[in-house]
């Protein structure tokens, strides 16, 4: 498998110098494509303070198939699924998107920038990208009260 | 070769023999058409003949060649004065030539005897028209030499790049020619526009309309693809142009309307325009208008997917598919030498050299991220100059869209199947030559007033195809050796950060080989081997490999390119 190979030296990565605002670890030690990150909401966004935690699994056919992102921590953002799942809908990460040069590093500090600048336009959540587009007061409110009741 | 041509090789029902025959015809059409006009028109009569059809609703009916021997004098002579006198004497040659070129350059004695057989009239006419061509333009070289100095290392950027990167090239290379004496960066900037299959496999099962990539680099800014189905009534199909043309694109599909849409180049923006077709032009999806309306101008950018009506009757049958095309545009920069393709090609020069390499700088495999700068490992480098291993990228290379190959890291497209540049082996012997070589060949006197055409095709009609080559090109040996030597001194440091080619790096490299006098053709350019790959990976392909092998509906060409040049079926 190129892929673990691929894979672990990413981690690796990571671990020794991880990005700002970024951990990562494995869910379980034996198995490289299921990864915990815990991300730190960026300054000067609603989500600053929280800690989110984000699922990022990676397919077998990885670098060749996307990696998908998920936030298991509860999240007010228009790109993100206000649902169980807290799917993240990132350009980078779809089928015909996706570049197997990309690296998780890059994927995951993507996702970052997307809390602090979220993209209404490529919304997942079309209410609370109404929202943000046209109330980003009342966005961030809530989306603040979000963070300090999920996130902290 | 158009893609009126490609696509009608592709129809399944259309049985080799017809295909034969529809080519001969052509053949011998085109043949009537350069011979019965002076050279300096011939050139404007892919696009002129073509696009008179467009352009009066009633000439359709009109025979192809009355057309084309009718109208072009007026036309190219009042579009394009100042063009027709530089680009008359390369573009003929080109025609041909170029592909012969670069398939036919082992087979040298049969080409160089145009008559010797007419049986068949499928070979004879290449090298035929080839001669015809050669003197053509050795006649109309405009007789100052200074100028024709100048000029050489552009124009002979064109001759190089085969069938299919020649369109590509086209672009830097033979706009040179044309204005490139006034202002050589400027010819640079051409509008060139490339169109690819394109096989949505995520969201439909079925195959679109396979046809081989079709290359146009606009004359002028005020000129219009015109796109539709493909006629042949429509006058000639022309080959894939190598020079800068405007000539229509046919598909041969029923569901593309005669009229279909536009490719316009406004402000420096490629722009597409339905043009009343009956089933719709989609761009990403969208459709740009009602059935039957003309749409507005759409911008459309690279890697847009331009779908030309609906699938009818299930798609089942060939010609009632849809098309599907990739747009690439503004890639032109890929494929001239510039700082990334260089540097890699200074360092993959260096791996297995032991100590002389330099692994300080090792490069990614964007793939496995582990370096593929190291000897005695396979490697696999596409024509952007991009290197991953091959065990990284094999499930890339062999894949449904084979031979399609699409560079994960810049996701420039590369044609696996193309023919190989074997003029690389040339190229070693050329640099290990000496730059004296010049001087003392006795044809170079005549070599360069006959202009780089000639160049071109001497490599593949004659014996000593080298050292003409040689002659024409120590210039540019000479300032390539300079300039590596330039690269290799910073290669290390580059490489590190170059993990993908810099776009911004194109400009400083177009403008570099226009001025350095790096050639903007590559395959015979002598120390770029990567752009050199690159070009001949870009060219034609033949139609069996625009599908999967084993897809019956599909027919075989299995003369390759070729077969558009009237040898098809020749054994």
């Amino acid at each position: 498998m190129g892929s673990i190979k691929r894979i672990s030296k990413e981690l690796t990565e990571l671990t020794q110098s991880p990005p700002e605002g970024i951990t990562v670890e494995l869910v379980d030690e034996s198995n490289v494509y299921e990864w915990r990150v815990i991300m730190d909401g960026p300054e000067g966004s609603p989500f600053h303070d929280g800690k989110f935690l984000v699922k990022l699994s990676l397919p077998t056919e990885y670098p060749f198939k996307p990696p998908t992102v998920s936030f298991a921590t509860k999240i007010y953002h228009p790109n993100v699924t206000n649902d169980d799942k807290g799917s993240m809908c990132l350009g980078m990460l779809r089928a015909d998107e996706w570049k197997p040069s990309s690296k998780i590093a890059a994927v995951l500090q993507f996702a970052r920038q997307l809390l602090a600048e979220p993209m209404p336009d490529d919304a997942v959540e079309g209410r609370i990208a109404e929202q943000y587009k046209n109330d980003r007061m009342r966005y961030e409110e809530i989306a603040r009260e979000w963070t300090r009741k999920h996130a902290c | 070769m158009s893609a009126s041509v490609t696509a009608s090789t592709s129809l399944p029902d259309n049985p080799r023999p017809s295909r034969l025959r529809r080519f001969s015809h052509l053949r011998t059409y085109t043949l009537n058409l350069s011979s019965s006009l002076p050279s300096g028109q011939r050139s404007y009569i892919h696009s002129l003949s073509s696009r008179i059809p467009w352009r009066s609703s009633n000439s359709y009916s009109i025979s192809p060649t009355a057309n084309s021997t009718a109208i072009p004098c007026p036309e190219a002579e009042a579009d394009h004065p100042p063009l027709s006198r530089y680009t008359s004497a390369p573009a003929p040659s080109y025609g041909f030539g170029i592909e012969l070129n670069s398939q036919v350059s082992s087979t040298d004695s049969a080409v160089s005897t145009p008559s010797s057989s007419t049986p068949s009239n499928e070979v004879p006419r290449t090298p035929n028209s080839m001669a015809r061509l050669r003197s053509a333009s050795a006649v109309h070289r405009p007789p100052p030499r200074t100028l024709e100095r100048a000029t050489t290392n552009s124009q002979e950027s064109t001759p190089s790049p085969e069938p299919g990167a020649a369109q590509e090239n086209v672009i830097g290379p033979t706009s040179a020619p044309a204005d490139g004496q006034v202002t050589p960066s400027k010819s640079e900037t051409k509008a060139t526009i490339r169109f690819f299959p394109y096989q949505d496999s995520l969201q439909s099962s079925r195959p679109s309309l396979p046809f081989i990539p079709v290359a146009r680099t606009l004359p002028s800014e005020s000129c219009v693809i015109r796109v539709g189905r493909y006629s042949e009534r429509d006058g000639v199909p022309h080959p894939n142009p190598t020079e800068p043309s405007d000539a229509p694109v046919g598909f041969k599909s029923k569901v593309v309307s005669r009229k279909h849409c536009e490719f316009l180049y406004v402000n420096g923006q490629w722009h597409i325009k339905d043009v009343g077709s009956s089933s719709g032009t989609f761009l990403n999806h969208m459709r740009l208008s009602q059935p039957n309306m003309v749409s507005r101008l759409y911008s459309i950018k690279d890697g847009d997917i331009v779908q030309l009506g609906i699938d009818f009757r299930g798609g089942e049958e060939m010609i009632f598919r849809c098309v599907r095309i990739r747009i690439e545009c503004n890639r032109s920069w890929q494929q001239q030498p510039n700082e990334f393709n260089k540097n890699t090609e200074s360092l993959i020069k260096n791996l297995g050299k032991g100590e002389t390499a330099d692994y300080s700088g090792c490069r990614e495999c964007s793939i496995c991220l582990g370096s593929v700068l190291r000897p005695y490992q396979c490697l696999f480098m596409a024509a952007c100059a991009h290197v991953w291993h091959y065990k990284c990228i094999s499930r890339l290379l062999h894949s449904p869209d084979y031979p399609m190959f699409q560079c994960p890291n810049c996701r420039a497209f590369t044609d696996l199947n193309a023919e190989v540049d074997d003029s690389n082996d040339s190229e070693e012997k050329r640099e290990k030559e000496s730059t004296e070589d010049r001087t003392s060949n006795d044809s170079g006197e005549q070599l360069e007033t006959e202009g780089p055409s000639v160049v071109e095709t001497n490599n593949s009609m004659e014996g000593p195809p080298e050292q003409l080559g040689d002659l024409a090109e120590e210039e540019n040996l000479v300032n390539n050796v300079e300039s590596l030597h330039l690269q290799d001194d910073q290669h290390t440091d580059d490489t590190r950060s170059s993990a993908s080619p810099a776009p911004n790096s194109s400009t400083d490299d177009l403008v570099r080989s226009a001025t350095i006098n790096i050639p903007g053709w590559q395959p015979t350019q002598p120390l770029s081997v990567p752009s050199g790959r690159q070009s001949q990976l870009r060219t034609d392909t033949p139609v069996r490999s625009e599908t999967s092998d084993d897809n019956p509906l599909t027919p075989r060409n299995d003369s390759g390119p070729l077969a558009f040049d009237g040898r098809a079926g020749m054994p």
